[in-house]
């Protein structure tokens, strides 16, 4: 059984079809690529899937079980995590906070055990903060735990943002453009410390424009051109086909 | 830390700065001691009952704005009807006891709960509806709070309040003097500090603070955004409710007046003015803003004008307020 399964997904906004009959599977382990040109619905995809919208039709199947439609929160205590395009860390608080509250659905403190288990919820709290620290040296961000995540360099907050996903354990990490605004250095970086994921379990999704990164890092490529999938293949395959070039490049009687 | 351009190099981890010693165990430690022992012998040494009736109410507003914060500060959610939740408490209290003969720890109690209970009436729509709208509901609710008190003269006894509320008593300590409500107070923002502080620094204070820092992200984190809002709100008007109590005894009438749109402006005015999104910083805008109103006292027809004046100059200068967070710097 795939550990996710997208079947004929589709999504409107009022009369704009942004997702058409997509179906993929993703199967343990991987790291599934996603690629296509600006508005063919990735990001799209991904909000979907992670519970910030509703698809208007078709299903997910995520480790056996229906998660079409559910909410944000409900989703990510399933394990889904993700992270966004444009960053979205807190900005004004620490970067171990940050990593804190990634942790949020492990930490079974109820309200009840705030005020009348302070004992236990230290502890717990004791555990997570362990637990938190222990991502970071991961990422190497362990030194600046607590510095605010504002003032952190981008790339970092990036890292950081991912540490903050992965927390979780989660089973799967959706990663929305991840190398959006890094430098090739940083990018390799990156590439390095999304392998490290894989080998730790965490099956990865993601979403990039950087054809150099996404090549490197991928197993496998999904294409989406307005909002429908247009092929789906390694990445030499990918790279080789006319079809794909076509729809980034143009036609070659276009030039 | 290097200096970098975003921090212009002020205060960020460099071990000597006033920050890091301020942060120091040890000056924590003999901080806290100092000011409990302060708080406790203040009465012997301050022995004039118009000052000591001042620090009254000050601990009464504290109460208030550690609670306001909660909701400002920690979620930020913009409430203007915290002095309808004030009310609710101060009513609740009021009525208990002068006609049903409650004791004062149950009227305590029970105006927490009520005040706790309309909180999380009034925290349902942030499901729906958010920022300005959500403030403007929160107006709405406290100016329905005050003309129901005025017009409901059966059982608020309308304009005039209710007066003539017996001395309190708990567990046989009758409370009398400025020194016994002194201590009442104190006892009442300890409890309020300490479980404040066990809230906040469990996952649910990081929940809020991911609520005000960015709720798309939080609800991505995995927490359920619209029960936690219910839930900070419900909470920080619980502690309204117990400050109202506490005014209904310590005053021994409440009348609608007291809870007027301008009390939930002055308190949202002492927490931008202590420092929002910190535990203790409100108090230093509690402090300000009471001495500031008692000092102009003579010339009480343009208080809200200094109240005003204080307010820009401090968004002008340092507009996290004294001591708030960064969060808040703009």
């Amino acid at each position: 059984m795939s550990l996710l399964t997208a079947d004929t997904i589709g999504k409107k906004f009022g009369g704009v079809i942004a997702l058409k009959d997509v179906s993929l599977t993703v199967e343990k382990g991987e790291i599934v690529g996603m690629i296509g040109p600006n508005g063919s619905g990735k990001t799209t995809f991904i909000n979907n899937l992670s519970g910030l919208y509703a698809p208007t039709s078709g299903r997910f199947m995520f480790n056996g079980e229906d998660i079409t439609g559910l909410p944000a929160h409900v989703i990510t205590g399933k394990g889904i995590s993700r992270t966004f395009q444009n960053l979205r860390v807190f900005p004004n608080i620490s970067v171990l906070e940050n990593i804190l509250i990634g942790l949020h659905c492990k930490i079974t403190t109820s309200l009840w055990d705030v005020y009348a288990g302070v004992l236990k919820t230290r502890k717990v709290e004791r555990q997570a903060r362990e637990k938190a620290m222990a991502v970071l040296e991961l990422a190497d961000l362990a030194g600046r735990h607590d510095t605010l995540a504002k003032n952190l360099p981008y790339g970092k907050q990036r890292l950081l943002e991912i540490c903050r996903a992965i927390v979780s354990d989660p089973h799967l990490l959706l990663l929305d453009e991840p190398c959006a605004g890094m430098n090739p250095v940083e990018m390799d970086d990156l590439a390095g410390f999304i392998r490290i994921l894989q080998k730790k379990g965490i099956t990865v999704f993601v979403i990039e424009h950087n054809m150099r990164f996404i090549m490197s890092v991928a197993e496998r490529i999904i294409v989406l051109a307005n909002g429908a999938k247009f092929q789906e293949g390694t990445p030499v395959e990918i790279q080789k086909d006319k079809k794909v070039q076509a729809i980034y490049l143009g036609e070659e009687g276009d030039l | 830390m290097e200096p970098t351009l975003e921090n212009h190099g002020k205060q960020t981890g460099n071990p000597m700065t006033f920050k890091t010693v301020l942060n120091h165990p040890m000056f924590k430690k003999t901080a806290f001691l100092t000011a409990a022992a302060g708080c406790v012998l203040l009465p012997h040494i301050m022995t004039d009952t118009y000052y000591l009736g001042i620090i009254n109410y000050m601990i009464l507003y504290v109460i208030l704005c550690m609670g306001l914060n909660l909701i400002l500060g920690y979620a930020g959610l913009l409430s203007l009807g915290h002095a309808a939740f004030y009310g609710l408490g101060g009513y609740t209290t009021a009525i208990l006891i002068t006609r049903y003969g409650f004791g004062f720890l149950s009227c305590l109690i029970l105006s927490g709960a009520i005040a706790l209970l309309f909180g999380i009436l009034l925290g349902l729509p942030t499901r729906k509806v958010r920022g300005d709208y959500f403030c403007l509901l929160t107006i709405a609710f406290g100016e329905i709070f005050r003309l129901v008190a005025q017009a409901w003269i059966g059982f608020t006894n309308g304009a005039m309040g209710i007066v003539g509320i017996p001395i309190p008593s708990i567990l046989g300590w009758s409370i009398r003097t400025e020194v016994d409500f002194y201590y009442l107070g104190l006892i009442l923002l300890g409890f309020t500090w300490i479980t404040l502080s066990l809230l906040v620094h469990s996952k649910f204070g990081r929940a809020f603070i991911a609520i005000r820092e960015d709720e798309l992200a939080a609800s991505v984190m995995g927490i359920n955004t619209a029960v936690y809002k219910i839930i900070v709100f419900g909470i920080g008007c619980f502690y309204a409710g117990l400050a109202g109590s506490y005014l209904a005894v310590y005053q021994t009438t409440v009348t609608p007046s007291n809870f007027r749109l301008e009390e939930s402006c002055l308190m949202i005015i002492m927490v931008i003015v202590g420092g929002m999104g910190s535990l203790l910083a409100p108090i230093a805008g509690v402090i300000i803003m009471t001495l500031a109103t008692e000092y102009f006292r003579g010339i009480a027809e343009y208080r809200m004008l200094i109240i005003g004046v204080i307010m820009v100059a401090v968004l002008l200068f340092r507009p996290q307020g004294i001591f708030g967070t960064s969060a808040f710097k703009g």
